[in-house]
């Protein structure tokens, strides 16, 4: 008699600025708990962290390069050729790369962080989501230089502009699927861990950029909700979500807040190991 | 492990779940509702109180006891679902579909007589 074929297990991260840091959490579990998963996505912010477990390095080291990464900064110098663009359109010639903010700090950052690295260094197969600006596709990016892929997946609209990859202007992620589970499952993942964020509503709408946000807010939170309805019922195993319960506000840039985030990605993560151990058929003292 | 107790209140059935309903389990609550459908039970209470936990299994099984239900002429309706749960649900958009009651008592009465 043949053993069951071992189930296949994925790691989804999806949307969600620097609440994503709770991932890092999710993956102190898995390497104390010895489990390494075989397919990762990610998508926007969600990126980072699905490249840093992709890449096999530690949760000490993630946290660390975190806490550079993703500051209120990033966003702090105009992109002064779009404001222009937008004020005056015809002068400027406004077209589809558009985004208020420079994105130097941020590609600066990430090849800090990233380096040249290519899908092709990562020790697990790794996905990247982002969405096609003309047809508003989703887009999966499993090829090239890493800091592209993330760069094109956090092309947030209106502030950073879009990202050219092999001839497609792309924009973040999140606007064709802010939790990209249907990746995983098209990817062979039996198991799936998807780690989600709802985006937060704004308590007061004091100016047009809240205004916009809450807008955002509501129709990202109501695609997660359609997504993940008919990726829960669509697959054939098993889908658990991983969702922390933050009972502090987290904000866009609240880096501060990164160790608190983490603690709760681990807690919610803690929280559904005995049942991913019994999924996994992982007892005492064996790994996977 | 779950665990599942039906018992009848005049014409509807009250299925009371405790435990975790997940990939392991899910296959026995829809043994358990299956076999109601088969004695002619369509009107039916699924009273979540002790349920502790659910995945996407167990959201899958709800959804095509649900269909079934209703394609029959009754209906499936939800009872005392834990915070933790109705999260799940929620995500899920389950819940704009079930139709769904703080207990049983409220649940059951919502049926007509």
């Amino acid at each position: 008699m043949t053993a069951p074929p071992q189930k296949r297990l994925g790691i989804v991260v999806g949307a969600g600025s620097v609440k994503c840091a709770a991932a890092i959490g999710l993956f102190r579990v898995l390497q104390r708990e010895g489990i390494r998963p075989d397919v990762v996505v990610g998508c926007s912010a969600g990126c980072f962290y699905a490249t840093i477990l992709a890449l096999g390095w530690d949760a000490k080291r993630a946290a660390e390069l975190t806490a550079g990464l993703w500051t209120r900064e990033v966003t702090s110098k105009p992109d002064r050729l779009s404001m222009l663009r937008l004020l005056f359109p015809r002068l400027f010639g406004f077209n589809e790369r558009f985004g208020l903010k420079s994105d130097h700090l941020i590609m600066q950052r990430l090849h800090e962080a990233y380096g040249d690295r290519t899908f092709a260094d990562t020790i697990i197969p790794l996905f990247l989501t982002a969405t096609d600006f003309a047809t508003g596709e989703q887009v999966v990016l499993h090829e090239g230089r890493l800091i592209d892929a993330m760069r094109a997946s956090i092309a947030i609209p209106f502030a950073f502009r879009p990202w050219e990859i092999n001839g497609r202007l792309l924009i973040d992620g999140f606007l064709s699927d802010p939790l990209p589970i249907g990746v995983a499952i098209r990817e062979g993942a039996d198991i799936i861990l998807a780690m989600g964020f709802e985006s937060p509503h704004q308590t007061r709408i004091t100016s047009g950029t809240r205004f916009a946000f809450q807008l955002s807010s509501i129709m990202t939170n109501n695609l997660l909700r359609a997504s993940f309805a008919f990726h829960g019922t669509a697959h054939h195993d098993e889908i658990i979500p991983i969702i922390p319960e933050f009972k502090e506000r987290i904000r866009v840039f609240d880096t501060a807040k990164i160790p608190y985030i983490i603690e709760e990605g681990e807690r919610a993560m803690e929280a559904q190991m005995p049942y991913i151990r019994r999924l996994l058929g992982i007892g005492p003292g064996n790994s996977r | 492990m779950l665990q599942i107790t039906i018992t009848q209140q005049a014409h509807v059935t009250v299925a009371a779940v405790s435990g975790s309903l997940d990939a392991l389990t899910a296959d026995q609550l829809a043994a358990a509702f299956s076999e109601q459908f088969r004695q002619g039970r369509t009107h039916i209470v699924a009273d979540f109180a002790g349920v502790e936990y659910t995945s996407s299994a167990g959201v899958r099984v709800l959804l095509g006891t649900l269909k079934e239900a209703r394609q029959k002429g009754g209906d499936l309706r939800l009872a005392g679902a834990r915070d933790t749960v109705r999260r799940v649900l929620d995500f899920s958009g389950f819940t704009s579909i079930i139709k769904s009651y703080p207990d049983v008592a409220s649940a059951a009465a919502s049926f007509p007589g």
